[in-house]
């Protein structure tokens, strides 16, 4: 996932995002486009302590010093439901609540993807529930392509399409009907 | 747990460096001044004592009252020579001149080398006696040649055959050059010059006629020099001392020695202030190694370890950076001596400094010094180690935990800050004893300090705020960052910025205090001088000769012209005072008296042994109008003055203590010669010309002698002021240097600890410039913080402080243009602060800095 995102660089092979080819490009155009096309949510939530709710959100947008799509982020509130928690700070907010403000997050700059990298593996299963199907709500509402890692097969059933590596090789690439479907996967390796 | 402390060392290098250098700072200033100390006055010692070496008694006189001006006493008469060649066992006798009011002068009649040292008139002293080798020429033998020191001669290039003019009490004269000479083997005399003149000679431009300073005496063999000056105090009168040569070797060496003293002194306080501040920076910086550590000391714990071995861990790696800093410095040492002697070679005052001397006791002192500072300083944060429970290795490490501001700690930081407002409060105002109030004063700014800096994390919200808000306007989420990082932890960054508001505040008040004196000055020359001119020695301190005021009399335009001297008294009763010579027929036409009792006419009613007294000082002694006052003077004679009247005059320009008539003051005291002349022009003429006459004279007759103006007397004070104040600074600068490695020490520990969330933001789309700029104004922040409770600080102890002086006449002068330089030097410093850290933080590897532990 760290290719993907361009975080790190390939030794073979090309990785292209949204139409552009990312392989190659220098730190500023890489800066440049995590800016504009990628979201991110992480396993520790990675929020910034000293900011609140909605400031961790738009953070994205100021940062890269544009305005706030006011209407959209109104919608973001709700559709995470932390609308009465808006101005508090992480640390006054549950796990899940913190997750759901870093999906809140990536989704703000409308990026072409959003990698996820065990977004629910400091979660509770109710708290990782929820934050499961509002990732699985911004794909079938907005279209939004989300990039998800994981090492939990219920987890992967969310997906539409899976992808197993085992020891850096593709095992399966395709459609999962159901968890236990993932685990055979992993266990036939 | 030794070698877990060197590991900790070795893995956190640059942390480490930091810290050591912090320390090392303030111990080579320390162990340099010790010294440079010993070094001086091993020279001295060497001076005087081959000075003396062919002398086995000396013949002086007696300083009656101590001057505090550090005068010499008057001379004693030359008939006494005699007496003592007729003592039984005393092989050969001469009298000598050593007279330091003379001037060496340039082309332009200008007095030759820095301001300060003095130039001395030495007469040629017979061959038994004579401390004088002469490398090139041969000693002066009419009046008309002289010889010269040759460090003076390298300094100014004079050679054999060259002719120099020289001035004294009795006028200039044009000299030939005979000789270069080495005066006690040519060490270098701190800037001072000898001349040699034959010892009428001496006696005529010192205007010693029939007088000698010194009787030098060669005992018969056999003839202990101790039993000679047994022999000569029984048959000398009691004006005079006598000493062994010996005893005068050190006796002259002493008085050198204490001259120097207050410059170590101050040399040394400069260097504690660079402990403190060193302190400050470590305290702070195991203060948050400790709290990041807090998994590992945990993990210790979990394996067994005992809170005294987790304590033994933290205070050993502690004093290993103290010794290694402390061993440092004073190698350093050197470096400083170096520094402060190339500096004082630049202003002209050459240090006798050959052969650095490292005494056992330096290396103790600088060893002390440096370990109990940062024992002192790592006890708390090592204490806190040791209160780690096993639970809390199983935290999750990213956690920044904020120390808890408690009400203990309001409590105590009040108390101490408290005790140090009141041990400075009780020196400024409730003692006499200046000894006494500087032993106060210094811990319990000490204590003030630390009690701020405890305090300070209550206000530095709005700082930060206010601060903040421009960058917040300019670079939106990024300046709001950075204010709110550097809010996270107020402790930490209170810290951080407490060693900067130290140098800061001691800048300020520094600044503040000399502003406030020389406007005090600027006050005291308009309320009290009346005159056009006053007319000055041009060393700035030796009196001049009375035919100035003869010989400026007779200049066309001139009105009014009224010598003064002064000299130092031990009243009786009392203690001791300066009296003033005025001549009550003039002194009112050049100067303004502040009558409390009395008036203009009352100068006219002196008399013989009538006195104007200082209202201040007569009402603290409870004297008044009609009442006598007797004291000894420095020729050791008892006198006693009526009161006449009472004026006030604080800072003493014209009345010190008390004012006698000009006649009766050369009478009593001995003194022959003025301070000061006043001139005042009469109301038509044209102060140009009439300037340019008065210096004709002066340059002809007293090349020694300037003429200066109000105007440039309250520029020349502003001057001595400025040129002390760049010292001091310079000295503090140092602080103020070694409060920004706290800042970078501060920066890196706190970018370590939040790599995950740079890495993070870096994620979303910061640039690295973003980054950069992120650290660059926390940095910035945390210095603005600093040095904005640093003026205050600063300006309100000026304020105590010059409250305290009101008396002698201070009056407050805040130094606006200073302050803005300041904070603006501030900001640019924070910024120079963060260009490691902040580099470093924009190359943290967003990948690596993203994966989980």
């Amino acid at each position: 996932m760290h290719i993907l995102a361009g975080l790190d660089s390939p030794t073979s092979g090309s990785v292209w995002i949204d139409g552009t080819e990312i392989t190659g490009l220098d730190d500023k155009e890489l800066t440049q486009l995590r800016r504009d096309k990628l979201g991110f949510v992480f396993q520790f939530f990675n929020l910034v302590p000293v900011l609140t709710a909605e400031e961790n959100i738009v953070l994205p947008v100021r940062i890269a010093g544009r305005d706030v799509d006011q209407e959209w982020l109104d919608g973001l509130l709700e559709t995470v439901g932390i609308r009465d928690r808006r101005t508090h700070r992480p640390s006054e907010l549950s796990g899940g609540q913190q997750q759901r403000v870093a999906i809140a997050r990536a989704l703000m700059t409308r990026p072409a993807v959003v990698f996820a990298d065990e977004p629910t593996g400091n979660l509770d299963s109710k708290s990782g529930a929820d934050v499961l199907g509002l990732l699985r709500r911004s794909v079938d509402e907005w279209q939004q392509t989300v990039v998800m890692v994981t090492h939990d097969p219920r987890v992967a059933e969310f997906a539409d399409r899976v992808v197993v590596l085992a020891d850096g090789q593709i095992v399966h690439d395709g459609r999962v009907e159901s968890a236990d479907e993932v685990l055979q996967l992993m266990k036939a390796v | 747990m030794l070698s877990l402390s060197l590991r900790g060392l070795s893995a956190r290098k640059l942390r480490s460096t930091l810290t050591a250098l912090a320390i090392f700072f303030g111990v080579a200033m320390i162990a340099g001044t010790l010294m440079l100390t010993d070094t001086i006055n091993n020279s001295f010692d060497d001076i005087f004592s081959s000075a003396n070496a062919r002398t086995d008694v000396t013949v002086k006189p007696k300083e009656a009252v101590e001057d505090s001006r550090g005068g010499e006493p008057p001379a004693f008469d030359a008939g006494l020579l005699e007496t003592v060649q007729r003592t039984d066992g005393v092989a050969e006798a001469a009298g000598t001149i050593f007279d330091p009011t003379i001037a060496i002068l340039d082309e332009h009649n200008k007095r030759i080398g820095p301001q300060g040292p003095p130039h001395f008139a030495a007469s040629v002293v017979p061959a038994p006696f004579s401390p004088w080798t002469y490398p090139d020429g041969r000693p002066p033998r009419t009046p008309d040649e002289m010889a010269i020191d040759s460090i003076t001669a390298k300094a100014e290039s004079f050679r054999v055959g060259d002719r120099v003019r020289v001035a004294g009490p009795s006028g200039a004269k044009r000299y030939r050059v005979v000789g270069i000479g080495r005066f006690a083997e040519g060490v270098a005399l701190g800037g001072a010059s000898i001349v040699q003149f034959t010892l009428p000679e001496a006696q005529r431009l010192t205007d010693k006629q029939g007088k000698f300073d010194e009787i030098v005496v060669a005992a018969d063999s056999g003839v202990a020099p101790e039993q000679l000056k047994q022999r000569l105090q029984s048959t000398l009168p009691p004006s005079v001392v006598v000493r062994t040569g010996e005893e005068t070797a050190q006796a002259e060496s002493q008085d050198i020695k204490d001259g120097f003293a207050f410059f170590s002194t101050a040399l040394l306080a400069f260097g504690g202030v660079a402990l403190l501040v060193g302190g400050f920076l470590i305290f702070n910086t195991f203060s948050i190694t400790v709290a990041q550590r807090t998994q590992e000391f945990g993990m210790l714990r979990t394996l067994g370890a005992s809170g005294r071995q987790v304590l033994a861990t933290v205070l050993l790696e502690a004093l290993l950076i103290g010794l290694i800093a402390s061993l440092a410095g004073i190698a350093g040492g050197i470096g400083f001596v170096q520094l402060i002697t190339t500096l004082f070679d630049a202003l002209g005052f050459e240090l006798p400094t050959s052969g650095l001397i490292l005494t056992g006791k330096t290396v103790i002192v600088a060893l002390i010094v440096g370990l109990f500072s940062t024992a002192v300083s790592s006890i708390m944060p090592a204490l806190r180690a040791t209160r780690v429970t096993p639970l809390e290795a199983l935290r999750d490490p990213g956690l920044d935990r904020g120390a808890q501001s408690s009400r203990r700690r309001t409590v105590i930081a009040t108390a101490v800050g408290g005790l140090g407002a009141f041990m400075i409060g009780f020196g400024l105002f409730a003692t006499d004893n200046a000894g006494l109030a500087f032993q106060l004063m210094g811990p319990g700014l000490v204590l003030l300090f630390i009690g701020i800096a405890m305090l300070a994390n209550r206000v530095i919200r709005p700082i930060a705020s206010v601060v903040g808000w421009p960058m917040e306007r300019l670079r939106g989420i990024t300046g709001r960052l950075a204010r709110e990082n550097t809010l996270r932890n107020p402790s930490r960054t209170t810290t951080t910025a407490a060693a900067l508001m130290i140098g800061l505040a001691l800048i300020t008040f520094v600044a503040t205090f000399a502003a406030a004196l020389s406007k005090s000055f600027d006050q005291a020359i308009d309320q009290s001088f009346a005159g056009d001119l006053i007319l000055v020695n041009t060393d700035g301190f030796s009196r001049i000769p009375k035919g100035v005021a003869r010989s400026v009399e007779q200049v066309p335009g001139v009105d009014a012209v009224s010598p003064v001297a002064s000299g130092d008294a031990r009243i009786a009763g009392v203690g001791k005072g300066t009296v003033t010579s005025i001549d009550p027929a003039t002194v009112s036409r050049v100067a303004k008296l502040d009558w409390v009792n009395g008036s203009d006419a009352t100068l006219g009613r002196l008399g013989p042994d009538g006195a104007v007294v200082e209202s201040k000082w007569a009402k603290d002694n409870g004297i008044g109008v009609g009442d006598r006052v007797s004291m000894t003077t420095p020729t050791g004679k008892r006198a006693t003055y009526t009161v006449k009247g009472t004026a006030r005059d604080e800072p003493g320009i014209i009345v010190q203590t008390l004012a006698i008539p000009t006649n009766t003051f050369a009478k009593d005291f001995g003194i022959d010669g003025d301070d000061a002349v006043l001139v005042a022009f009469a109301n038509a003429t044209n102060f140009d010309a009439a300037r340019a006459r008065v210096d004709q004279i002066l340059t002809r007759e007293f090349p020694n002698v300037e003429s200066r103006s109000q105007a440039e007397l309250k520029q020349d004070t502003k001057e001595q002021i400025n040129q002390l104040l760049i010292l001091i600074y310079a000295l503090l600068a140092l602080s103020v240097f070694i409060s920004l490695f706290g800042i970078v020490n501060t920066l890196i520990l706190t970018i370590h600890e939040r790599t995950r969330e740079i890495g993070m933001l870096r994620a979303i789309g910061t640039s690295r410039v973003q980054v950069r700029r992120l650290i660059r104004y926390e940095s910035v922040i945390t210095a603005m913080i600093g040095a904005i409770i640093g003026a205050g600080v600063g300006l309100l102890l000026a304020i105590v402080a010059v409250t305290a002086l009101k008396d002698e006449g201070f009056v407050l002068a805040i130094p606006y243009p200073l302050l803005v330089v300041m904070l603006m030097l501030a900001a640019v410093a924070g910024v120079a602060a963060a260009i490691a850290p902040a580099r470093r933080a924009s190359k943290i590897n967003v990948m690596e800095a993203l994966q989980y532990e």
